[in-house]
């Protein structure tokens, strides 16, 4: 304290900001928080609800700090933190309930078989993504979350599991209050955690050794520390972290992993506000989540308004965003290895091959109706709507290196946008530009965090939207309401008989073959050129005069607008569209939909259109109709999409052989072979001294 | 074409001061060196120049033209280009498309929808530009390859070409000979006097090969710990005992002078 006020007195506010340092900024709002919110918690009778939000905090504080940990160490944001915590729990379950298994002997079973388990898979997984593009990186969790989602409710079902406590239940009060013993438990045991980890990478050998890993493996490996014992040792730390987490939750919320993916975001945002670096702020924030979720649910269920009453639902993602928008920049470096695999040039086809695919496609597309049953059409007309919605994904993906996990929210933003204009009159031409104009703001706001961050943060940037706008705006009136659906009519324009399966079919293929059209001019254009430099060096073209900040807003509506017109398709093919996490707009398809467009090649409208036939058309025919496959079709795409981001990896040469091979082509040895005649002659000349120091 | 001037420019990273109150000068139709050991602040000041990073204080000028109160993109729309220590290419391009890109991107930034739409003008401009550019580069026979293919030797003289071929006023050019081989040195060098001679463009060159500084510079700035120790003819820079100590450490520099 003395020295802080000493800060002030002689360097002034920037002086003393310094010396505090953002741990001591955030320990001195949380001290400020406690002085001043405790008298008021405790004048409003909400001392239990505040206990139960530290309780809560303190679990997901577990997964944040396992989250935080492995980020650190190996530049893999686990965005499955989730699942896996889903998964420990459901093996909890088995061991405990079906098993019959004690509780702390089910708990270490789950505990090895989980999370030492996962942190062995996990370990490997980083290895091969080491120095892979974050779009890899983010594919590869994004795949294993599919994958464990798609197992998990395979075979324990969708039903939540309910889950007797196995800690102690005894009561304690505290100041007034009735706080339960299991609260107790894990709220220590997560402070105690927070603090053991501080310690242990600012004391132990092993803690800075996981630093250097950060900086530089082959350096760590040359001082004969080897990184991969170090790299297991902190995804050992962190999937253990996560494995307690989700078994520790599971008596409160019961079993589930869709409620887990959705929950598990608390973790993310006090990963955020801990700049995804800081233990100690990572752990405050996950208790001040949980505290300000818990408090709200009750302050603002006096409000009478359905939208304010629920908003306690989105405090995570209200701070996770916060947090993208808000934490200076130069905390939220890009972690990982320094050299980063450039993803191949997508090889432009000859104009006759364009031209030659361009028609046979057409042909294919035009001839569907005639060839699969009418019951089947239908299926079709989805696949081309979501085609619309991959192309515009493409477009921001393999064109700009934008990573968007939220692009099934425009397209439920079109639907919604659509149904509206509607229902007040507005000719379906009309509704049509209407719906994707109305994801335009949308796409601006999803611009926005691109400005500031890029790779790993704006996907997470991008998912908490995808979030938002599902909990949020999708119940909201205005778009889907509470009702939860909004009715999308096909147009009726007389002769051309567009009400029917068949004739909508033929109209949603006009307007997807307008998409791709719109997206291959955009290629072309000098819009294009600048998307294709930004992806290769947006400090590049900084430098050359390119306002970037408009290129990617530009992109990002394009992208959205496109989206929302395929939203409208899918909505009419279904004659309407609604905002449920399992419909065809929720935001699990988004992950999803990244993963099968990844694993389709990186072609801006093929890949798309076969990325949309195998996610919607293909499982209505076999063997994808079985009802094994029905069960674990996200397996298959979860693997799929791992393979893609990992096969490059897997053909890495060893660290030893990396080392062997950066010494081989070392500058240095260049310079000695090739030595410039001044650099070997005697120093006899003053100019020459100064040529041998390059 | 106009002069850069930068006056008492300060750069602070935190508690760190990477660059204080530095000033330079340098004219059109020359080459300027800016010179020091590593971590000297030779990049910051180019950071600083073209608002990569924020100025504590102090002034940027291009000519008549503050430009320290600008954004990155605007200080290259005023006519200040650059290159990096590490080279920035657009690997998935050509080294023609590469070329093209920078007088396309100064272009783009004339109108509010000049990312949108090129006029047929700006198209012949650009070509007639990157001909050029790749002509004085001798990538003529590369034009087709793309970057990521390339030597460091030739992907320097792709970023020279790309710089050179956009309508800049003034040059940063960062370490542009690292990673060249002696004869590509000397090429460079040759490539850059006559660009200069026939533009009349100024350049700011940041560079450790002082055999190349001595070949092209006329004028030498000496930065070291973020401050300017010395300035003046590049002549008398290759004799400076402050510029040798600065290299060399005090010690070393001194025995080395009483051998």
């Amino acid at each position: 304290m003395n020295a802080a006020i000493h800060a002030l007195k002689t360097d002034g506010f920037s002086g003393l900001s310094r010396k505090l340092g953002y741990t001591g900024w955030w320990l001195v709002a949380a001290a400020l928080v406690v002085l001043l919110g405790t008298p008021v918690a405790a004048g409003r009778d909400l001392m239990p609800f505040v206990f139960a939000g530290v309780a809560d905090g303190a679990i997901y504080s577990m997964a944040a700090l396992g989250l935080v940990l492995t980020f650190k160490t190996s530049g893999i944001f686990n965005f499955a933190i989730g699942a896996q915590a889903a998964a420990s729990a459901y093996v909890f379950y088995s061991f405990r309930m079906d098993a019959g298994l004690p509780w702390p002997v089910a708990f270490v079973l789950a505990l090895l078989l989980v999370g030492i388990g996962g942190a062995f898979l996990l370990e490997r997984m980083a290895y091969w993504l080491e120095e892979a593009p974050a779009i890899m990186k983010v594919v590869a969790t994004i795949g294993l979350i599919v994958l464990l989602q798609s197992l998990l409710t395979g075979i324990y079902g969708t039903p939540t599991l309910q889950f007797p406590p196995f800690l102690s239940q005894k009561t304690v009060d505290i100041a007034g209050s009735t706080v339960l013993a299991s609260q107790i438990i894990v709220t220590v045991l997560a402070l105690a955690a927070t603090i053991a980890l501080t310690l242990f990478f600012k004391r132990s050998k092993v803690g800075a050794a996981m630093q250097a890993l950060v900086d530089d493996p082959e350096l760590l490996a040359s001082q004969g520390t080897s990184p991969a014992v170090i790299r297991r040792y902190a995804w050992a730390i962190g999937s253990c972290f996560v494995s307690m987490s989700g078994m520790l939750i599971a008596p409160i919320l019961g079993i589930d992993i869709n409620l887990m993916l959705l929950l598990y975001i608390t973790a993310f945002g006090a990963a955020a506000l801990g700049a995804f670096d800081n233990l100690v702020v990572t752990f405050i924030a996950a208790i001040g989540i949980g505290i300000a979720t818990n408090v709200l649910s009750i302050e603002l269920a006096k409000i009478d308004s359905s939208f304010v009453s629920r908003l306690y639902t989105q405090v995570p993602f209200i701070a996770l965003v916060a947090a993208l928008l808000l934490v200076p920049k130069a905390r939220l470096v890009e972690r990982g290895g320094k050299r980063v695999r450039k993803l191949p040039p997508i090889h432009q086809l000859s104009p006759r091959v364009t031209v030659g695919l361009a028609v046979v496609t057409l042909a294919v597309f035009a001839a569907v109706p005639h060839v699969v049953p009418s019951v089947d059409l239908n299926q079709f007309t989805v696949g081309i709507g979501f085609a619309v919605v991959l192309v515009s994904l493409a477009l921001l993906l393999w064109s700009s290196g934008q990573i968007s996990l939220c692009h099934m929210a425009f397209a439920a933003i079109g639907a919604a946008a659509f149904s509206h204009a509607q229902s007040h009159g507005v000719p379906w031409i009309g509704c049509l530009l209407l719906a994707g104009l109305a994801a335009l703001p949308a796409g601006a706001f999803v611009a926005i965090p691109s400005f500031r961050l890029s790779g790993v943060y704006l996907a997470v940037a991008t998912f908490a939207f995808g979030l938002l706008a599902q909990n949020l705006l999708y119940p909201s009136e205005w778009m889907f309401g509470l009702d939860d659906t909004t009715p999308l009519i096909r147009p009726d324009w007389g002769g051309l008989d567009t009400k029917n399966d068949q004739g909508f079919y033929y109209l949603a293929l006009v307007i997807a073959g307008l998409m791709v059209a719109l997206v291959l001019a955009v290629r072309r254009s000098r819009l294009g050129r600048i998307l294709q430099a930004l992806a290769d060096s947006p400090a590049a073209l900084d430098a050359h005069g390119v306002r970037t900040k408009v290129t990617r807003l530009s992109v990002f509506c394009l992208s959205a607008f496109i989206a929302a017109i395929g939203g409208v398709i899918i909505g009419a093919a279904n004659s309407g569209a609604g905002g449920n996490a399992s419909g065809p707009f929720g935001y699990f398809n988004s992950l999803a939909l990244i993963t099968v467009l990844v694993f389709c090649g990186r072609r801006p409208v093929f890949g798309p259109v076969i990325a949309a036939f195998l996610f919607v058309v293909a499982k209505i025919y076999p063997p994808m109709d079985s009802a094994f496959m029905t069960d674990y079709r996200g397996v298959f795409f979860g693997l799929f999409a791992l393979g893609v981001a990992l096969w490059p990896g897997l053909r890495m040469p060893t660290l030893t052989e990396r080392g062997a091979q950066r010494g081989s082509r070392s500058p240095v040895k260049d310079r000695t072979l090739q030595a410039r005649p001044a650099a070997v002659e005697p120093e006899t000349s003053e100019e020459k001294v100064l040529v041998s120091t390059r | 074409m106009p002069p850069l001037r930068v006056e008492d420019v300060t750069v602070r990273f935190g508690g760190l001061t990477a660059v204080s109150d530095l000033s330079l000068h340098a004219e059109p139709g020359t080459i300027t060196a800016l010179i020091g050991p590593n971590g000297a602040g030779k990049t910051t000041t180019f950071n600083a120049c073209t608002g990569v990073v924020k100025t504590s204080s102090g002034r940027v000028w291009l000519g008549d033209q503050r430009l320290d109160k600008m954004g990155t993109p605007a200080r290259a729309a005023a006519g200040l280009g650059r290159t990096f220590q590490r080279m920035e290419l657009f690997d998935s391009m050509t080294v023609s498309q590469n070329v093209a890109m920078g007088p396309e991107s100064v272009f783009s930034s004339r109108h509010p929808w000049g990312q949108f739409f090129a006029p047929a003008s700006e198209k012949k401009e650009i070509a007639r530009r990157t001909r050029s550019a790749l002509a004085r580069c001798g990538l003529e026979a590369s034009a087709g390859r793309r970057v990521r293919d390339l030597s460091t030797g030739q992907r320097r003289l792709v970023e020279l070409a790309r710089a050179i071929a956009s309508p800049f006023r003034f040059l940063l050019l960062d370490e542009p000979s690292s990673g060249l081989d002696v004869h590509e040195t000397e090429e460079f060098g040759q490539v850059l006097l006559s660009h200069v001679a026939e533009t009349g463009i100024g350049v700011l060159l940041v560079e450790h090969d002082m055999a190349l500084i001595a070949d092209v510079s006329t004028e030498v700035y000496v930065l070291d710990f973020g401050q300017l120790i010395w300035s003046g003819h590049t002549p008398d820079a290759m004799t400076s005992e402050v510029v040798r100590a600065a290299y060399l450490g005090g010690e070393i520099a001194q025995e080395v002078l009483h051998a």
